[in-house]
C-alpha cells in the first residue's frame, strides 16, 4: 500500500452514493454481442442452411456397394468347373484413416511390416483416392492375404482406424488343369483397365475376367453391383440401412466340354508324349454344331494360381520361366500342319479341275529332281516310294509327290499343278485354305487365338520387305508352293483350324464356328439363352468331299494307310496323319506329330484333331486320337448336353 | 482496509421478512426457468446415445440436471433472504478462500482434456473458478465501495487490476482461457460502471496488445493456441477428428437446422455422435439443429430477458456495492453466455465453457443460481426500499 501515496478513503459505510457508469453501455454492450450471435445465426441457418444440411447428410449418409455373385461354369454334364470363394484382402480406406499424416505415417509402416506393402504404395494409393473423392471406397492394398496374415492383421485391426481385412470375392478352379487356359481366371482391375471400367459401372474392388471364358464372357459373368445407402454414425458404425438396391448375380454359363473327355485326353496325351514330346494339344468338336467336347493344351497348369497370384509369385515365375512356355493354348498355336494340310490341296485340286479321284502318279523314287525357274534344281522328297498312287491311296500313305503333282505340278507330268503357273497355283491354294477357316481364328470363344499363315507370292513379298533380308528372298519360287501343297514352308495351323477343316470335310462342307458355351443359365438355373451353331459354307462340293472322306477312311484301313494306328474295334475312324519337319529352337531338324479325324465315318459326329510339338504324326498321335475317340464313344451312354440344335 | 470480524451494522432491520417478497424478481426466475427447461429437453436429446436407463431414475441426466435446478433454487431463495453487505463485509474470506482453493486445485484437482480446473468431492465436481468469480465480482464492489464507488482515480484503478490479477493468473494456468475471459470481462464491466477513466483504459488496451504475441508464445497453453489457430481456419485441419473437428461439426449441426430445425431428437449430427460433448459445451449446437433459428432466437431472448432484468436490479440498486455487484453477476452471465454461443458458431476459439443455466452440470447451474440469488438480495435491497 505504500506504493501509493495517502491511504485509501475510509469506508464510507452505508451509502447512496452510487457509481458514475451509465448503465446504458452495459444495456448497448449485451445487446451488441447478442446482434452478432444473431447475424450470425441468420447467416448460418437461413442463408447458408441448405449447404450446411447437405454437408450433414453428406456427414452421415454413406452408400456401400454390395459385389454380386459372380456366375458359375459348369461342363457339359452340369458339374461345376468353378466355385466361388471369398480371399482375404487389407483394406484401406482413407476416410477412415486418422488425420495427422504423422500418425498415418505410422500405419503405412506397420502395413509395411506386416505384409510388405511398401509404405509409398500405400500413401499414394490413398493419396489418389483424396485428389479422386473416392475416399469412402476401401483400396484392396493388398489382396490375397494368405490365412496368417490375415489372422495378423485381424488382430490389430481395431488399433488400425482405416485399415480393415475384408473378404474379396475369389475364384476356386475345381474343374481340374485342363481347364485352366479355357477359363482364364479373374483379378482386381489394373491400373490400365481401371479408367474404362469405372465407366461401365465396375467397383475398385469388383473382380474382373483376364482371360479365356472369365474374360470373354465377362458381361454375362458379372452381375449387377448392388448398392445400400447407410446412415452411419462419427466411429463409422451403420445404424440404419435406408435404401438398398440387391445386387443382380452374374449368368452362369453351360459348356460342351465335358470334364471326364477333358481328363481323359489330358492323360492319353501326357502318355503319349513319351518323354520326346514337350508340348502337345487335342481338340475334339462335334462336326455339325462346333460344338468343342474337349480342348487341351500340355503342359498344364493351374489358374488358382493367378487368382491369388501374390501367394504364388514363385510358382508363376518359374511358370513364366518354363522353356515350354506352358501358358501358350497350343491348341490355338499354330504350328506347321504337315500332311493334314493335303486334304485343302487335294480338295483344291478336284474343285480346279487339277485332278479327278482317278488321277494316277507313279512314285518310283523318294526324290524328284526338277529345275525351277532360275535353272536350280530342286530336290522333291517323298517319304517312301508308293508305287502307283491315286488320290484315296495319296491321302492314305500321304504321298508328298502326288500333292505336288496336285500343287505346284510335276514337271515330268506335263500341265500338271494346280493352275497354270505356280504363282497362280499358290494364290488358288490359298483362296481355297482360307475358305476352310486356315490364315484366320476361327472365333472360338474362349479368345487368345492365333490366326496362323497361309502364304502367297504377295504375303511373302510384303512379309520379307525389310533391309535385312536379301531381295532374292521376297521371290516367290516354284518350290514355294510345292512346300506349300504339303502344309510345309511357311504355312502354319492351330490345332483348332485342323479340326475345324476336319469337321467341314465330314459335314459335307460347312466351317462350323467351334463354340465351347452353349447356354446362358439365370441364377435359378433355368435357361436364359442357347447359342445357335454358326457355320460359313466351303465352296467345295459334296462328290468332291466325299473322294476326300474316302480317302481319310482309307488312311485307317488300309494296311499301309499312314494313319492305320488309329484304328479302333467297331469304330468307323477316318483320318489323316501329318508330320511336320521344323527346325527346333535349338537348330534340331525336327518333325512335328499331327493327326486329324472323325468318326463315324458314315454318319460322322465328333472331329478330333492330335498334335504333339514332336513326333511322327501316324506313330505318336495316331494312337492317340483313336484312344480319344474310343473314350468318346464310351462316353455316349451318358447324358450330355449336345450342340445347340439339340 | 481494515479487517472486521464483527457482525455488519445491518443497512435497516426489515419491517417483516414476508414483504421482501413483494420485491423479488419473479420474471427473472421465470426467464431462467425457462432456460433450464431449455436445457433439459436438449439434455434430454443430447444424451440418448449415452444414457439408455429409465426415464425416472438418478442415473438420468435429465433427472439430475432437475434435481440441480431444484436445489439451486432453494439456494437462490435462502440467498435472497440474507443482506449481500454480509458477502461485502466478509469479501477477505472468500478471495482468501477463492486464492487457496485455486491454488489447491492447481496442486490436487483433476486433470481433464489437459486442463485441471475441478476437485472431486463425493460424486460432485467443485470448480473453485465458479466459486471465485462472485468472489472477486463482491472483493471488487466492496473496494470500489471502499474507494467512494470511483474508478476513476488511478490508484483504484490499478489496485483493482491487483484484486483480479492472481486469480486471473491461477485460472490461465489451470489453463482455462475461457474463465479467465470472463474475470477479465467482470473486471471490465465493473470498472466501466464504476466510472473508469477512459485514457486509463485505453493504455491498458494498448499495454494488453502490445503484450500479447509473447503470452501467445510463454503463457498460453499449446492446446489453447491450438484452439485459437484451429479457429483462424478451422477447414486446415478437415481430415478427420483433428482438433478443428468440434467447431466443425458444431457448425455443421447449427446451419443444417435451418429455419425450423429438424425436431427434438431428430437431429443426425447430434444423435449420430458427430457432435462431442453435446449436452455440455456443445448444447447450443443441438439447440440450433434439433429446433432451428426459431427455437436459438428463443433462446437468445430469454438470456435477454434475464440479462435486462439483472441490469435493472444494477439500476435500483440501493448503494455501490449492490449496483456493481449486480453489473458483475450480468456481466458474467452475459459473457458466459456469449463465448459459449460464438463457439457453437465457430467465432471463438473452444475454450471449455458451459452455456449458463442450460448446459448439464450440477456446479455450474448451483453456482448460477447463487449469483441470481444475491442479485435478488441486491434486487429486494434497492433503492426504493431503502428510502423508508
Amino acid at each position: 500500500m505504500t506504493f501509493f501515496e495517502g491511504k485509501p478513503p475510509p469506508d464510507p459505510g452505508p451509502t447512496r452514493v452510487r457509481p458514475h457508469g451509465n448503465l446504458a453501455v452495459l444495456r448497448i454492450a449485451i445487446v451488441v454481442l447478442f446482434a452478432i450471435v444473431v447475424v450470425r445465426l441468420a447467416d448460418m441457418q437461413l442463408v447458408r442452411g441448405e449447404d450446411y444440411a447437405e454437408r450433414a447428410r453428406h456427414n452421415h449418409i454413406q452408400s456401400e456397394q454390395i459385389l454380386p455373385a459372380r456366375g458359375l461354369i459348369y461342363d457339359a454334364q452340369g458339374r461345376p468347373l468353378v466355385e466361388n470363394v471369398g480371399f482375404y484382402q487389407a483394406t484401406i480406406v482413407p476416410e477412415l484413416l486418422p488425420e495427422s499424416e504423422e500418425d498415418r505415417r505410422v500405419l503405412y509402416q506397420y502395413l509395411e511390416e506386416l505384409l510388405d506393402v511398401p509404405y509409398l504404395e500405400s500413401y499414394s494409393a490413398v493419396v489418389q483416392a483424396e485428389t479422386e473423392g473416392t475416399e469412402n471406397q476401401g483400396i484392396a492394398i493388398k489382396a490375397n492375404l494368405s490365412r496368417d496374415e490375415a489372422l495378423l492383421l485381424r488382430e490389430v485391426e481395431s488399433d488400425m482406424p482405416g485399415i480393415s481385412v475384408t473378404i474379396q470375392p475369389g475364384r476356386n478352379y475345381v474343374g481340374g488343369e485342363t481347364f485352366s487356359p479355357l477359363l482364364g481366371y479373374i483379378g482386381l482391375p489394373s491400373a490400365e483397365e481401371w479408367p474404362e471400367l469405372r465407366d461401365e459401372g465396375y467397383q475398385f474392388n469388383q473382380p474382373v475376367g483376364k482371360m479365356g471364358i472369365e474374360l470373354e464372357y465377362e458381361r454375362l459373368l458379372r452381375g449387377e453391383v448392388g448398392w445400400s445407402s447407410n446412415e452411419v454414425n462419427a466411429f463409422g458404425d451403420v445404424v440404419n440401412v435406408l435404401q438398398t438396391e440387391e445386387p443382380e448375380p452374374g449368368r452362369s454359363l453351360r459348356m460342351s466340354i465335358d470334364m471326364d473327355l477333358q481328363e481323359y485326353i489330358a492323360e492319353a496325351l501326357e502318355e503319349g508324349m513319351d518323354d520326346e514330346a514337350t508340348t502337345a494339344a487335342a481338340v475334339v468338336m462335334d462336326v455339325e454344331t462346333g460344338a468343342v467336347r474337349g480342348i487341351v493344351s500340355i503342359p498344364t497348369w493351374d489358374n488358382n494360381m493367378f487368382s491369388q497370384a501374390d501367394l504364388y509369385e514363385e510358382e508363376i515365375e518359374a511358370l513364366l520361366d518354363d522353356p515350354r512356355r506352358p501358358l501358350i493354348n497350343r491348341a490355338l498355336n499354330p504350328a506347321a500342319p504337315g500332311s493334314t494340310f493335303k486334304l485343302v490341296t487335294a480338295l483344291a485340286a478336284l474343285e480346279e479341275g487339277a485332278i479327278t479321284p482317278n488321277t494316277t502318279i507313279e512314285v518310283d523314287s523318294m526324290v524328284r529332281h526338277f529345275e525351277g525357274d532360275d535353272g536350280v534344281l530342286w530336290p522333291l522328297w517323298d517319304w517312301a516310294v508308293h508305287g502307283t498312287v491315286d488320290l484315296h491311296r495319296a491321302i492314305s500313305v500321304s504321298s508328298n509327290h502326288y500333292f505336288y503333282m496336285a500343287s505346284c505340278g510335276l514337271q515330268d507330268i506335263p500341265g500338271s499343278g494346280l493352275a497354270s503357273n505356280v504363282h497362280e497355283s499358290a494364290y488358288r491354294l490359298r483362296y481355297y485354305a482360307t475358305r476352310m477357316g486356315y490364315g484366320d481364328q476361327t472365333g472360338i470363344d474362349t479368345g487368345a487365338e492365333a490366326a496362323g499363315i497361309i502364304p502367297d507370292p504377295e504375303w511373302k513379298r510384303e512379309t520379307f520387305d525389310d533391309p535385312m533380308f536379301n531381295p532374292e528372298d521376297r521371290e516367290w519360287y516354284y518350290g514355294d508352293t510345292c512346300w506349300m501343297g504339303i502344309g510345309q514352308g511357311d504355312v502354319t495351323a492351330t490345332p483348332m483350324q485342323v479340326t475345324q477343316m476336319t469337321a467341314a470335310i465330314a459335314n459335307n462342307g460347312r466351317l462350323v464356328r467351334p463354340r465351347t458355351v452353349w447356354e446362358v443359365l439365370r441364377p435359378d438355373g433355368s435357361v436364359e439363352h442357347t447359342y445357335e451353331p454358326e457355320w460359313e459354307d466351303v465352296p467345295v462340293s459334296e462328290e468332291n468331299l466325299h473322294e476326300v472322306r474316302q480317302g481319310m477312311r482309307r488312311t485307317i484301313t488300309d494296311e499301309d494307310g499312314a494313319g492305320r494306328r488309329a484304328r479302333v474295334e467297331g469304330l468307323e475312324v477316318a483320318g489323316k496323319t501329318g508330320t511336320a519337319e521344323f527346325t527346333h529352337a535349338d537348330g534340331r531338324e525336327l518333325e512335328h506329330a499331327w493327326f486329324t479325324g472323325y468318326y463315324p465315318y458314315s454318319d460322322p459326329e465328333v472331329a478330333v484333331t492330335v498334335f504333339f510339338d514332336i513326333g511322327v504324326g501316324g506313330e505318336r498321335a495316331a494312337p492317340v486320337a483313336g484312344q480319344i475317340l474310343e473314350y468318346y464313344d464310351e462316353l455316349q451312354g451318358e447324358p450330355a448336353v449336345r450342340g445347340g440344335d439339340e | 482496509m481494515s479487517i472486521a470480524l464483527e457482525r455488519p451494522e445491518p443497512l435497516r432491520r426489515s419491517r417483516g421478512s414476508l414483504l421482501a417478497w413483494n420485491r423479488f424478481d419473479y420474471v427473472m426466475v421465470l426467464g431462467t426457468l425457462g432456460l433450464v427447461a431449455f436445457g433439459l429437453l436438449l439434455i434430454y436429446s443430447g444424451s440418448r446415445n449415452v444414457y439408455d436407463g429409465p426415464q425416472f431414475s438418478l442415473g438420468n441426466p435429465v433427472v439430475q440436471q432437475g434435481m440441480f435446478a431444484v436445489i439451486g433454487l432453494v439456494m437462490m431463495v435462502i440467498i435472497s433472504r440474507f443482506d449481500y453487505h454480509y458477502l461485502t463485509h466478509y469479501w477477505w474470506v472468500l478471495y482468501g478462500a477463492s486464492i487457496v482453493s485455486l491454488v489447491g486445485v492447481y496442486l490436487f484437482g483433476q486433470t481433464e482434456f489437459g486442463a485441471t480446473r475441478w476437485f472431486n468431492v463425493g460424486p460432485l465436481q467443485l470448480q473453485p473458478s465458479e466459486f471465485a468469480k462472485v468472489a472477486v465480482i463482491v472483493t471488487l464492489a466492496h473496494f470500489f465501495h471502499r474507494w467512494g464507488g470511483d474508478a476513476r482515480d488511478i490508484r483504484a484503478f490499478l489496485m483493482s487490476l491487483l484484486i483480479v490479477a492472481p486469480i486471473l493468473g491461477l485460472v490461465l494456468i489451470q489453463p482455462d482461457l475461457g474463465t479467465a475471459l470472463i474475470f477479465a470481462a467482470i473486471w471490465l464491466g465493473v470498472v466501466v460502471i464504476a466510472g473508469v477513466n477512459q485514457g486509463h483504459l485505453m493504455v491498458l488496451g494498448a499495454l494488453f496488445i502490445a503484450i500479447l504475441p509473447f503470452a501467445w508464445t510463454f503463457v498460453v497453453a499449446d492446446y489453447q493456441v491450438e484452439r485459437v489457430s484451429i479457429l483462424i481456419n478451422p477447414y486446415a485441419d478437415q481430415e478427420g477428428l483433428g482438433a478443428g473437428y468440434n467447431p466443425i461439426q458444431a457448425e455443421i449441426a447449427v446451419g443444417s437446422g435451418q429455419l425450423l430445425g429438424k425436431g427434438p431428437g431428430q437431429g443426425e449430427q447430434t444423435q449420430l455422435d458427430y457432435l462431442k460433448v453435446p449436452t455440455r459445451d456443445f448444447i447450443f449446437s443441438v439447440l440450433g439443429e434439433e429446433l432451428g433459428f426459431v427455437g436459438a432466437v428463443t433462446l437468445l431472448g430469454l438470456y435477454l430477458l434475464v440479462l435486462m432484468r439483472g441490469i435493472r436490479v444494477a439500476e435500483v440498486a440501493g448503494d455501490a456495492p449492490g449496483q456493481l455487484i449486480a453489473v458483475g453477476i450480468v456481466v458474467m452471465i452475459a459473457m458466459q453466455a456469449f463465448i459459449n454461443i460464438a463457439v457453437n458458431l465457430g467465432i471463438f476459439p473452444v475454450t471449455g465453457l458451459p452455456l449458463p443455466f442450460v448446459s448439464q452440470g450440477g456446479s455450474s447451474l448451483v453456482s448460477l443460481f447463487v449469483s441470481l440469488g444475491i442479485l435478488q438480495s441486491v434486487r429486494m435491497r434497492n433503492r426504493a426500499y431503502r428510502q423508508y
